[in-house]
């Protein structure tokens, strides 16, 4: 009887102690924790909620916060929808919403590109890169090691025949985890709903880059001069395309002589 | 007094390791030493919350259980203290000093379970019966071995996730285990100095 009752009271003090913890917990609560905006979650809502990072926030949700502080612009962040992000500057009361964005690997070398040497080591093309540059002749040609395959948290990018990575233009959400990972820096963004983009990066001139790839673009200029509206300007032996001025009409896919204008 | 305190608090960082020679708080050991600055808000959360969770727990214990005579319970009492603490700070911090909020991160609500935090309260207090001084002193100091350990194995496996002479069987968690079994055996090659 009396183990008994030690038993009971034992755990009545235990009771009671817990008891304090939580009254305190409760009241400190209640005291402390501050009247979180609603706008908050609105916003938190209607973003992608991917947290891939790619706005330099630890993840969507100190997004929300910094958008709210007015510390982040709403076109820092690729991959929530234009929709969504209309309704977000509605709750913000204006900002720039930005254009819908989609990432291309600006090279289709790949295989045509000549190598260097063979490289026979572990790893992607950012350990590759260490040794000389990397295995590609051309000093802004894809390896095709895959760094960006295995950064790509949607699965959008692969590394076909070709031997050059190819976006997946449903699946990337231009968060931009390739574009700051590719030790070639050969990555970038073009608007969603563009046809065509450059697939070659080298500003080299024509004699030299036909040493280097056999698909790397001369800098001849057909694709300028043939353009229908004028959307197409060569700049530093590159051509450049103004989406704004670019219909589609696929002209200059079909100029190009080294095929590295590409449909996209 | 002040000499003692200083070897019990070099045996706390360096030759009583909390990692490398007790075996506590493996999990945020392995789990958050991929990257460097993870790694080091991990440690200093551990810091901050042994700090002040060893001094409440050594209230409990020598103000309400040894008085009621429930020394016994000792274990649950303090991860209920721990618990309702780690809680308590969360909601100070967040209202009074979002940088260090959010500076501890994630870190703060994770090591609420830690052995590492119930270890060194039970060593510290129950096992070794220090006084007030000591206890806080040993927690710090127990909270800065687990910095250094963290840190320190952060920085190999910078090093030993990229390396290519790994053979593929040891890759990730078995070379970082060998990594911290080597670890531990250099750290305890310091047992005996200082006391």
């Amino acid at each position: 009887m009396e183990l008994f009752v030690q038993i009971l009271l034992a755990g009545a003090i235990m009771l009671a102690i817990a008891v304090v913890f939580g009254v305190i917990l409760v009241v400190c609560s209640h005291f402390l924790t501050q009247k979180k905006d609603e706008r908050l979650e609105k916003i938190e809502g209607l973003l992608a909620r991917s947290n891939c990072g790619g706005c330099g926030r630890a993840g969507c949700a100190q997004f929300a916060e910094a958008l709210l502080k007015g510390e982040a612009k709403l076109s820092d962040c690729h991959v929530t929808t234009a929709a969504n992000k209309e309704k977000i500057a509605e709750i913000l009361g204006g900002g720039d919403v930005g254009e819908e964005t989609v990432a291309v690997v600006h090279c289709n070398g790949g295989n045509a590109c000549y190598n260097k040497y063979d490289y026979q080591g572990y790893g992607d093309c950012a350990s590759c890169e260490l040794l000389a540059g990397g295995i590609k002749a051309c000093p802004v040609g894809c390896i095709g090691k895959k760094t960006c395959v295995g950064t790509c948290p949607f699965g959008a990018l692969s590394v076909e025949d070709g031997g050059y990575a190819v976006v997946d233009k449903e699946k990337c959400t231009s968060c931009g985890a390739c574009i700051s990972e590719c030790p070639k820096g050969i990555i970038s963004r073009i608007p969603k709903n563009a046809k065509v983009f450059i697939a070659c990066s080298n500003h080299g001139k024509g004699k030299d880059v036909m040493e280097l790839c056999k698909r790397g673009c001369i800098g001849c200029g057909i694709c300028a001069k043939n353009c229908p509206h004028g959307a197409i300007e060569m700049k530093d032996g590159l051509p450049q395309i103004d989406y704004s001025k670019c219909t589609g009409c696929l002209v200059c896919a079909e100029k190009c002589p080294r095929k590295c204008i590409k449909e996209h | 007094m002040t000499a003692s305190l200083i070897s019990v608090m070099f045996a706390a960082v360096i030759s009583q390791n909390i990692v490398l020679s007790q075996y506590q708080g493996i999990c945020p050991f392995l789990g958050v030493s991929k990257k460097m600055s993870s790694a080091a808000g991990m440690g200093f959360a551990v810091i901050f919350v042994l700090a002040i969770s060893s001094v409440f727990c050594w209230l409990v214990y020598n103000y309400i259980l040894l008085p009621l005579e429930l020394d016994y319970l000792y274990t649950m009492a303090f991860i209920l203290v721990i618990a309702s603490l780690v809680q308590l700070l969360e909601m100070v911090l967040k209202r009074f000093s979002p940088t260090l909020y959010s500076a501890l991160g994630v870190y703060l609500p994770l090591i609420t379970t830690n052995c590492a935090i119930l270890g060194t309260a039970n060593s510290a207090v129950v096992y070794n019966s220090y006084n007030f001084l000591y206890t806080f002193g040993v927690s710090i100091a127990t909270g800065v071995g687990f910095l250094l350990a963290i840190c320190l194995l952060a920085g190999i496996r910078l090093k030993t996730d990229n390396a290519s002479e790994i053979p593929k069987c040891f890759k990730g968690f078995p070379i970082t285990l060998v990594t911290a079994a080597i670890m531990a055996m250099a750290f305890a090659g310091f047992s005996g100095i200082l006391g």
